[in-house]
């Protein structure tokens, strides 16, 4: 079963083709990539996804409805949780704090119930704060909760990040590089984890550039190149693709692989 | 008057002033951490809601209401002028500030002060020139602590400061909304991806700080005994400089802001000579920003975008 | 086109009556600040020479003459009040009103002078303003040495006070209160000035400085301020528990200082000049409130309707515009104004007198004449 699919989807800036004509289809509860050379539309895909800006033709739409002109806090409420590639955290937050936001877009009290009504919104917080306790528990922050973010050790915050995006209870994930940056040992418990959240029925559409977290848990892969679709297949088969090791110059899959 | 009733009095002094300072600063920050924009139009807003205080607790009065109902009168002059220019920061921000989001910074801060010129001139149309007095509701009677003189209103203004921004404090912090507003502060875009209704959480920003400015609008009016449409202007100068030297954007940062520039005053006009009192706010304002450029409290504006 | 020859013709004459009409025009011009801090006494001047000129054309006027007020805003601030002054030249203007800080009066008086215009300050009290030889200015309010010297005169013997502090706003006014107070003070040595403290006009909170001054603890507390300012300082002052007495001056002598001073004004002692009742003043106390729609009246409204009067009274005199013959008659004829006799004497000065006023009961209350050294 297909969860979000991109038709002829494009997106000029100015005189820039960042992406052109790409059509991608996201099964439900799998692992997607897309990979590419820097600069190859990557992250223009996850922001039209999300609602960051609109795409310049096609549609994009999620089980069955259509995404292409909600803005990021509508598209949140149909269940596409994203992190992005420099991290964005709330610094001054609280490890605590930075998830309970990502839960309040499942809550009930609204905003002016929130302003007049405290002590009903403080006692709903509290429900709040155990939910998030175990999110975090189930990442591996928990220990840290109290803390500011911007106190973390980096692969603590990459993690913090998805954690919030997790608690925001997504049916899809889309995760930005989540592992640049990280040393091997980070990188593989970050593997571990993004399995285990497929493991739970989440669908994940990842962009990453680290050939082996990408070829070791991916069920598909796209590759794009200049907002072209170059590729698709099972990792083994992109691996082999003449255009792709083109693409990457002969650099990173021939380096990794 | 001894050398310790001086200081006593001088701190009641200085606590006094800072704490309206600090009102008014409140306004600017939590505006500039949502929408990184001097809202020029604040101080009107505070002399808007001395106004509106102004006139239901002359209404009050005339129907001996006040002597019956004191409790009842506190609250509903403070609740009129702060729902009526929370409404109004609502209207101006809708009018003024929305439409201008995506453009440049300059034509948003031109209609700040384009907006601030129209609510003053407005003001002065509707509510005349001159000063206009305040009816009194505390008179002079006060206490007297180690030989300094604090009166009832003083009292009464200083406790409902301290009250208001307790409460601002625990609505920000606790709260799923305050949450928000901070989410949105520090990064908009991830807090709309979050799915926080970016619009709605500015609106309630343009309802509680206004809404701040006009309390301490009502305070200034009801313990000075006068206001004007003009007013503001000294107002907003200090309480700028308090968010400023606070740390814009940081709200606890605008309270302790607010006190140093109270502080700082007073100390001034009471240790030396007061004919440069004024020109003390900014040295101490350009002092603290020479070593730490972005305020005591505030955070290194560096935040990346998409 | 018959049609088109009739109406050129109409406005043809149309055009011709209004310049004929517009030749006969005696223009005053205002200077007074009508935005600011002051602006409720410079509207007050405003509205003063406004009456003036009611009363004179309901009582004549000046056969084939009509008078127009052009209104100036000279917003307390010496360049302003410099453009004001041109502006009110360029419209040719045959005498003007104004200003009302010294600090406004004194620049903007240049180019009145150069241009050899008749002006009259209704409320600038600084020695200056006359002292610089200029033939054209006069002033219808006492100098600041005159009123200063009542001040210390009351002081010294009215009050008998050993000790004073002093309180100005740093403006030309105000400043030079506090210098011939300081002077006087100095001279007779029966006084001792304890401190010179400054505040800044527009600002509402003076409780700092006030409490300095209860620590220096003086028999009496000199208020060198404006009305707004001395309003608020008065209720400060009882606020703080301060016992000394205090006393102000013709700036704050003003119905608003009572008004927003409320309890805390009462006992406070004011300088300012005591006008006889007269049929002309009551009739312009009575023409003035219908006018305006004014429950009161500020006391610079007075000084302005008395150098309205005086100008339009001696240029129906003199028979004739021309500012050098309007100029000797105010001189040398003594006029009967609403704020008493006036006489002006060759600087330009008017003969005029402070008496001390209390507040007592949410009035002004003649208290002492430093003339006499007698009570009322
Ligand atoms: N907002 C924008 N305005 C103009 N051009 C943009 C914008 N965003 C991206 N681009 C351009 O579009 C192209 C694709 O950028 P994108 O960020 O999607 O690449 P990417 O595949 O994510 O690269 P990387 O691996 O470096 O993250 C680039 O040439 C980039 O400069
Ligand atoms: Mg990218």
């Amino acid at each position: 079963m297909i969860d979000l699919a991109l038709k002829n989807v494009s997106k000029r800036f100015g005189g820039l083709l960042a992406v052109d004509k790409l059509d991608v289809e996201v099964p439900k509860g799998k692992i997607l990539s897309l990979i590419g050379p820097n600069g190859a539309g990557k992250t223009t895909v996850f922001n039209m996804i999300t609602g960051v800006y609109p795409p310049s033709e096609g549609t994009i739409s999620y089980q069955g409805k259509k995404l292409n002109n909600l803005r990021s806090n509508r598209i949140i409420r149909h269940g596409i949780a994203r992190t992005f590639q420099n991290i964005r955290l709330f610094k001054s937050m609280t490890v605590l704090e930075n998830v309970q936001v990502g839960m309040h877009c499942r809550t009930k009290s609204g905003a002016f119930r929130a302003l007049l009504n405290t002590p009903f919104a403080i006692r709903e917080e509290k429900e709040i704060i155990e939910k998030s306790m175990e999110t975090l528990e189930f990442l591996g922050l928990a220990d840290h909760h109290n803390e500011y973010a911007s106190n973390l050790a980096y692969g603590d915050q990459r993690r913090l990040e998805i954690a919030r995006a997790v608690a925001t209870r997504p049916e899809m994930l889309l995760l930005d590089e989540p592992a640049a940056g990280m040393n091997p040992s980070e990188t593989a418990e970050l593997m571990d984890l993004i399995l285990k959240l497929r493991d739970t029925g989440l669908t994940i559409f990842l962009v990453e550039h680290d050939m082996r977290l990408v070829m070791g848990i991916s069920e598909m892969v796209v590759v794009l190149d200049h907002g072209h679709k170059i590729a698709q297949g099972e990792p083994k088969e992109i691996q082999q693709n003449e255009k792709v090791i083109e693409a990457y110059l002969g650099t990173k899959v021939k380096a990794k692989a | 008057m001894d050398t310790s009733s001086f200081l006593v009095q001088q701190l009641i002094n200085a606590l006094f002033l800072g704490s309206i300072y600090a009102l008014i600063a409140l306004g600017y920050t939590m505006v500039y951490g949502i929408i990184e924009l001097i809202n020029f139009a604040h101080g009107e807003l505070f002399t808007a809601g001395a106004f509106i205080g102004l006139i239901v607790l002359a209404a009050l009065q005339k129907y001996g209401f006040v002597q019956t109902h004191f409790v009842l009168t506190l609250f509903l002059v403070f609740g009129m002028a702060m729902a009526y220019v929370g409404v109004l920061g609502v209207a101006i921000e809708h009018v003024a500030y929305k439409p201008l989001r995506n453009a440049s910074r300059l034509a948003a801060i031109l209609s700040a002060l384009g907006m601030s010129i129209f609510l003053s001139n407005g003001m002065m149309l509707s509510q005349g020139v001159s000063d206009r007095a305040y009816p009194a509701l505390f008179g002079l009677k006060g206490i007297t602590i180690i030989g300094a003189r604090i009166t009832y209103g003083q009292v009464f203004i200083i406790i409902l400061s301290l009250l208001l921004m307790v409460a601002l404090n625990m609505f920000v912090n606790w709260t799923k909304l305050g949450k928000a507003m901070r989410a949105t502060a520090q990064n908009q875009v991830m807090a709309r991806m979050l799915g926080i209704n970016i619009d709605r959480t500015i609106r309630v920003t343009f309802i509680i700080g206004p809404a701040l400015g006009a309390a301490a609008g009502v305070m200034v009016g009801m313990y000075y005994g006068s206001v004007r449409f003009d007013m503001g202007f000294i107002y907003m100068i200090k309480a700028f400089a308090a968010a400023i030297l606070g740390g814009i954007g940081s709200i606890p940062g605008a309270v302790l802001g607010g006190m140093i520039i109270g502080g700082v005053e007073v100390a001034w006009s009471a240790f030396l000579p007061s004919a440069w009192k004024d020109v003390t706010t900014f040295i101490v304002l350009i002092l603290v920003l020479y070593f730490k450029p972005s305020g005591i409290l505030g955070e290194d504006v560096s935040e990346t975008r998409v | 086109m018959r049609k088109m020859g009739i109406l050129v013709l109409c406005l043809a004459v149309a055009v011709g009556f209004s310049s004929m009409a517009a030749a006969k025009t005696l223009k005053i011009g205002t200077l007074s600040p009508l935005t600011g801090p002051y602006a409720q006494d410079g509207t007050d001047i405003l509205q003063g020479v406004k009456t003036a000129v009611a009363v004179f054309q309901k009582a004549g006027g000046i056969p084939g003459y009509k008078i127009e007020v052009i209104p100036g805003d000279s917003a307390c601030d010496g360049g302003k009040a410099t453009m004001a002054a041109n502006n009110l030249i360029n419209q040719g203007v045959n005498g003007v009103v104004g200003a009302y800080c010294s600090s406004a009066t004194i620049p903007s008086s240049v180019p009145l002078n150069e241009a050899n215009i008749i002006q009259i300050t209704p409320a600038s009290t600084h020695t200056d303003v006359t002292a610089r030889g200029f033939k054209q200015i006069f002033r219808m309010c006492p100098r600041d040495d005159v009123q200063a010297w009542s001040t210390v005169k009351f002081l010294e013997d009215g009050l008998k006070v050993k000790t004073l502090a002093l309180i100005d706003d740093r403006q030309t006014y105000t400043v030079g209160l506090t210098e011939n107070i300081t002077k006087f003070v100095n001279e007779d040595k029966k006084i001792k000035i304890v401190a010179l403290e400054h505040i800044t006009p527009g600002d509402k909170d003076f409780t700092a400085v006030l409490t300095k001054l209860k620590k220096l603890n003086p028999d009496a507390i000199y208020m060198g301020v404006y009305q707004p300012e001395g309003s608020l300082m008065v209720r400060q002052a009882k606020a703080l528990g301060i016992k000394a007495t205090l006393l102000s001056e013709d700036a704050v002598y003003h119905p608003k200082f009572i008004e927003v001073g409320g309890k805390a004004a009462e006992g406070t002692f004011l300088t300012y000049a005591k006008a006889p009742d007269t049929p002309e003043r009551r009739n312009f106390e009575k023409t003035y409130k219908k006018m305006w729609n004014a429950q009161a009246i500020g006391s610079y409204g007075y000084y302005a309707y008395d150098s309205a009067m005086v100008f339009m009274e001696a240029v129906k005199k003199a028979g004739t515009t021309d500012t050098n013959k309007v100029a000797a008659t105010i001189r040398d004829n003594t006029w009967n104004g609403v704020s008493g006799k006036i006489k002006f004497d060759e600087k330009g000065d008017r003969k005029l007198a402070h008496i001390i006023w209390i507040v007592k009961d949410g009035k002004f209350v003649p208290y002492w004449d430093p003339m006499t050294e007698k009570y009322f």
